[in-house]
């Protein structure tokens, strides 16, 4: 019954995207206006059908899906059976599916009164990606398979014909084990699909532009919302993702450029480079092309990550089993990478900008070097992942590219970024006077040069950390410096008071000033990962129970060791106590799995404290004593908390509605 | 001008795309994880270590002039136990031969190996080997266990099996051997590189 | 303060500042732990892409501690790095070297800083004419566009089969473990088989196998080890009845001309032709000892002839039976 009602769901979602393609198709090219919003809702309520059948099916521990039977247990604890939806490879496709009906409903409820051929054709544009996904899962990845010939707690054989004879197990294997012990496993993918898929918005918008010749900032204007919340929820995702990683993985990493943690970061710096160029092509009409090319790039790297996963041609901790999938979504992407820049090659008269940076020391040039910066990272990033492939592919020979090639080239680029991120926001329209550029930056370097001097003389001379305080103070400095002189000019022009004038004007440039916010989201960031990368101390000693130790402030002292029993596995952990000077703190419970006396995975114990964190792991256990290692991650909550700010500005800069922003902008005036 | 060098360019990133699809798909089918051994036609990496009981010591120089088949193991590798039958049963045919076989111990204490192989079985031509900070796993790039490596009697390595061995391949490497053949590397199956991975 | 002492301060300020700055920071002593360093280029080859200075994974530290030994008795990075490389291959590090096939890793993001950097001053110098909907070529004709089309698609296919000639295979997973059936035995040794047999005695297959090996060692005249061979086929449940037959008639034949039983040989040639009545090896064997070991000529005359009533007698068989039977109807000796 549930996988007739979910393959049932499938098909009308199918059905939905097909109409669009058609419907959408034809009316681009006509003066007609079609009801593309009927079908967009066919395939919301096929999929919202399809996963729901799904959970269900998860929650009642119906073992007669393939899917549930192969990847539940009817002993996994709440949230993560809901969250088994998508823990394997079919359910998570049938997330992305459900996740881009949404996207669609949203942009077909924007369809316009009027023939709206712009609309009509990016919302073809989307139906042919929904064709592809709901495709792919009514055929090589389908997630109601039902199970006809069972073995003890799987499946062997399934049959995609819902009404086959069920042999159904009694149990399932459940999730991998890794995958259960940490909430973010139920949000940290649906937080990424939502970034990955929002990207196909602009993508369709931008297409459709090229298919149409409609150049012009109308397909930026018309997707920039979706853009914004895919780039808001795709930062929170890996962030997200980097903290869930630090705090289960007993490496104490938040990143480690696996080749599926690049797949995720290299549409995102695409994206935000998008982001940024897109304000330009829609003040200015400038770098339409770079748009263009940003746009098509970003939701490409998406597909490329989503091949990467789920092919078993990379080795990655994230991988996916293999399948026909494969070679399915290798297709999609060459059809998505040469379909559009066949069509943008066509109408490059088109794209050739008609407005020329009239001097790269402008708001415009600034932006233009931000492109260039965040587009060699992506770059970096792309032939660091794909190289070894390639060589491989080629030669036979078999290189390893890794952490300290990506650190070499990102941490430059990152500290470049950080520096334009000062001057950028700072730097007027159009040929700009250096003069004034000079009076908004003066203080704000001389406060960064000096936050850097007090840091090498108090904390550390290690220079990244230095940098890293420098550039953040700048950034700051300049955005507070042209927050009060904005104010300050609206105080004296409108005779309000501080505040008034502050909400009045961030109000009023809502976008401008939540991008602001997001930037310094960045800083923490940087300031986060430069602190715990390079003043992170670390201590291994064989202790006996009552000994303790001394190790950053602490006095950690070994309790006792404990025990637990499996059938296959001994878990063995110690009981530590931890004091701050005379102050009791808290009690962590660091373990290690072993079998025999052989140690497999270790479960690290983390206390989180706002100036940093302490981590133990558990190295060896012996008869009387246990090999602890301690290591400290100064100033690491950081990084999660600029991770969520500067998602918080994406969500900020396009909260704030469109009447009271108008209001704000008509006492705006003569702001430069 | 600008027109035309972004169509050029354009093409010239399908293109691109194109290449790295070919690539890409090239990779299917195989295991992205294996690797090619460096040490087939290379001296093999000489050792001197302990018996598992702590009894002997054995030098792969004493060897020399040997055909030497060295298997690296564990109790809690599942394909180690599957293959292990085979593993003695090839060291007791080949026992009177001029073919030794060595098993080596892998990230386990001796007394562990010891109490699984009282239940596996031994050959009495087989050398169990204790290998203490893994010095011998490294000089062989054992990447994950089951892997196996024969050693031609002059000391060079020239075959390896990653994966579950059986005793049909060992005994046909060694006979290729014999006959003055290189077989090199082969895959037969999955590597385990830690007890629960 | 007028706004250009106000500059003059900053300029000063800010020059200084940065000048004592980075005297501060490069004096710093850089305490480079060269083991830690090291280890950071070097990747645990049982974990998921970390390196053996971050993981906690017993090998890492096993690794970590050869680095360790390897620096205090003097070692040079590179010496460490290439005893690493010989025996893992360069998948072991992460840190791509400088030359060779990675180079292109190293230059490549500076070459594509440079690149980007001159075409964006390059295409704000040489504006080139101005781009509009008109200037682009009025009606392309469909024809062209086609032909466009189809060139392109051309390119790219060419592109494709080109590119897939230079690829190289990866080697996937062979298929399991060898199948025993079908397999060429020619090249294979006796030790091999006898270690395949002895590896898989409950495999009702294996039977083929051990006849093969039984008969090497018959052919050679070594009774004593094909026998227990022999035996077991002709016990096994699993064997086939010609694979049986086969034992049994050679158990029967060594069992005469090794320790010349008569009665132990004809009860199992008996036994074979329980089995396979026509088996015409049993009867003439049979023969032969009945002749040779009992005296029985006539009953040893009947089974000659009955072997050469069989059609499907072989010239060379025919031969040998016929000159036995003349043999034995002759009252000749056995031979």
């Amino acid at each position: 019954m549930l996988a007739f009602l979910g393959t049932a769901g499938l098909v009308a979602a199918l059905t939905g995207a097909s109409l669009l393609v058609w419907r959408g198709i034809a009316a681009s090219r006509s003066d007609a206006r079609a009801d593309l919003v009927g079908p967009a809702n066919l395939m919301l309520v096929g999929s919202v059908v399809a996963m729901g059948a799904m959970e269900i099916a998860l929650l009642t521990d119906n073992f007669s899906l393939a899917y549930v039977a192969n990847h539940h247990a009817s002993t996994t604890p709440f949230p993560f059976d809901v969250a088994t939806a998508w823990a394997a490879l079919e359910g998570s496709i049938l997330l992305w599916g459900l996740v881009l009906a949404v996207f669609t409903w949203a942009v077909a409820r924007r369809y316009g009164r009027s023939p709206d051929q712009l609309g009509a054709g990016a919302l073809a544009v989307i139906g042919g990606v929904g064709i592809f996904f709901f495709g792919l899962m009514l055929t090589v990845a389908n997630p109601f398979e039902v199970c006809v010939e069972a073995a003890q707690n799987r499946c062997l054989t399934s049959s995609a014909w819902p009404f086959a004879a069920v042999d159904a197990p009694l149990e399932g294997p459940g999730p991998n084990p890794l995958l259960q012990n940490h909430l973010m496993m139920a949000i940290h993918p649906p937080l990424l699909y939502i970034g990955y898929v929002g990207l196909a918005v602009p993508f369709a918008y931008a297409i459709s532009a090229l298919a149409l010749k409609v150049p012009g900032p109308e397909w930026l204007r018309r997707s920039h919302r979706s853009t914004v919340v895919a780039w808001s929820f795709l930062t929170l995702g890996i962030v997200l993702g980097g903290w869930w990683a630090y705090e289960v993985l007993s490496w104490g990493g938040y990143w480690a450029w696996d080749p599926v943690e690049n797949a995720s970061l290299m549409p995102w710096l695409v994206a935000t480079a998008f982001l940024h160029s897109a304000i330009v092509q829609q003040r200015r009409n400038m770098l339409q092309a770079w748009n263009f090319v940003l746009v098509i790039s970003a939701f490409s790297l998406t597909i490329l990550g989503t091949f990467l996963t789920r092919s078993g041609t990379i080795n990655s901790v994230h991988s996916f089993t293999q399948s026909a999938i494969g070679p399915a979504l290798l297709g999609f992407l060459v059809l998505v990478l040469v379909g559009s820049f066949t069509l943008f090659s066509t109408r490059a008269h088109l794209v050739a900008s008609s407005q020329r940076i009239e001097s790269f020391v402008s708001r415009e040039g600034t932006f233009l070097i931000n492109n260039l910066l965040l587009s060699v990272y992506a770059f970096v990033v792309l032939i660091g992942t794909t190289y070894p492939l390639i060589l491989e592919a080629f030669t036979g020979t078999q290189v390893g590219v890794g952490e300290p090639f990506f650190n070499r080239l990102a941490v430059p680029l990152s500290f470049l970024l950080l520096l334009v991120m000062g001057f950028g926001p700072v730097t007027p329209w159009g040929s700009a006077d250096v003069g004034i550029i000079w009076k908004r930056t003066r203080t704000p370097l001389i406060l960064g040069l000096s936050a850097g001097l007090v840091t090498a003389f108090t904390v550390t001379r290690i220079g990244w950390v230095i940098l890293a305080i420098t550039l953040g103070t700048f950034v700051t400095g300049a955005i507070v410096g042209l927050l009060l002189e904005q104010t300050g000019r609206r105080m004296s022009k409108l005779e309000v008071g501080r505040w008034e004038a502050t909400k009045d004007l961030v109000v009023g440039d809502a976008p401008f000033w939540a991008g602001q916010l997001s930037h310094i989201g960045v800083v923490l960031i940087a300031v986060g990962i430069a602190f715990s990368a390079n003043l992170g101390a670390h201590v291994e000693v064989e202790m006996t129970p009552g000994e303790s130790v001394e190790f950053a402030g602490f006095t950690i002292t070994y309790e006792s060791p404990f025990q637990e029993q499996h059938p296959n596995k001994t878990t063995r952990g110690a009981r530590l106590s931890v004091n701050r000077g005379a102050r009791f703190i808290t009690t962590m419970t660091p373990a290690a799995n072993f079998f025999g006396d052989s140690a497999g995975i270790s479960t690290p114990d983390v206390l989180n404290r706002p100036d940093g964190d302490l981590y133990a792991t558990v190295v060896d256990f012996d008869s009387e004593s246990a090999t602890l290692a301690f290591d400290t991650s100064p100033l690491i909550g950081l990084l999660w908390l600029g991770g969520v700010t500067a998602a918080a500005g994406g969500f900020a800069s396009i909260a704030v509605r469109k009447r009271e922003r108008k209001a704000g902008q008509e006492r705006q005036k003569a702001d430069v | 001008m600008s027109g035309r060098w972004l169509r050029w360019a354009g093409l010239g990133i399908a293109l691109g795309t194109v290449v790295l699809a070919v690539v890409l798909a090239s990779r299917f089918g195989g295991d992205p994880a294996l690797v090619d051994s460096p040490l087939i036609g290379q001296p093999a990496p000489a050792f001197d270590l302990t018996t598992l009981d702590g009894g002997d010591e054995v030098a792969l120089e004493d060897l020399r002039g040997d055909i030497v088949v060295i298997n690296f193991f564990a109790s809690w590798c599942l394909q180690c136990r599957a293959e292990h039958a085979d593993l003695v049963a090839s060291s007791d045919a080949f026992g009177e031969d001029d073919v030794t076989f060595v098993q080596i111990g892998y990230q386990e204490s001796p007394s562990e190996s010891l109490r699984y192989l009282e239940q596996a079985g031994t050959s009495q031509w087989t050398k169990y080997l204790a290998d203490p900070g893994s010095r011998t796993a490294i000089a062989y790039g054992v990447f994950g266990i089951p892997e196996t490596f024969f050693i031609d009697p002059d000391g060079v390595v020239v075959g390896k099996i990653i994966g579950e061995s059986d005793a049909f391949t060992l005994g046909a490497t060694i006979d290729a051997i014999k006959r003055g053949e290189r077989p090199g590397q082969a895959v037969t199956g999955d590597t385990q590189q830690a007890p629960d991975r | 303060m007028s706004e250009r002492t106000r500059n003059l301060l900053s300029i000063t300020a800010i020059v200084l500042l940065t000048v004592i700055l980075v005297v501060v920071v490069a004096s710093s002593p850089t305490e480079a732990d060269r083991v830690e360093h090291l280890g950071t280029q070097i990747k645990c080859p049982v974990c998921q892409g970390e390196s053996i200075a971050n993981s906690p994974a017993p090998m890492a530290r096993d690794m970590m501690a050869l680095v360790s030994e390897r620096v205090a008795e003097g070692a040079s990075d590179t010496e460490i790095i290439d005893e690493l490389l010989s025996a893992y291959s360069g998948a072991v590090l992460l840190d791509p070297p400088a030359s060779g096939a990675t180079l292109v890793l190293w230059v490549a993001p500076l070459v594509a800083l440079a690149t980007g950097a001159s075409i964006i001053v390059w295409w704000r110098r040489h504006p080139g004419s101005d781009a509009s909907p008109e200037a682009e070529p009025q009606s392309r004709s469909r024809s062209r566009t086609l032909v466009g089309g189809l060139v392109l698609a051309g390119a790219f296919a060419v592109v494709v089969i080109v590119a897939g000639f230079f690829l190289q295979d990866r080697e996937g997973p062979a298929a399991g473990v060898a199948n025993l059936e079908g397999q060429d035995l020619s090249e294979v040794s006796n030790e091999t088989l006898e270690a395949v047999v002895a590896a898989n005695l409950d495999d009702p297959q294996i039977s083929g196998m051990r006849l093969a090996l039984a008969e090497r060692y018959y052919e050679i005249g070594d009774y004593s080890s094909a026998f227990p061979h022999y035996l077991a086929v002709a016990e096994a449940a699993g064997a086939s009845n010609p694979e049986v037959v086969t034992a049994l008639v050679r158990l029967g034949w060594m069992a005469w001309d090794g320790n010349g039983e008569v009665e132990t040989a004809i009860g199992l040639f008996d036994q074979a032709l329980i089995i396979d009545s026509d088996s015409t090896t049993a009867m003439f064997l049979k023969g032969q000892v009945l002749w040779c070991g009992a005296g029985e000529r006539n009953a040893a005359a009947d089974l000659f002839s009955d072997v050469l009533a069989d059609p499907e007698l072989s010239e060379d068989s025919k031969a040998l039976v016929g000159s036995s039977f003349e043999a034995v109807t002759r009252g000749e000796p056995c031979a």
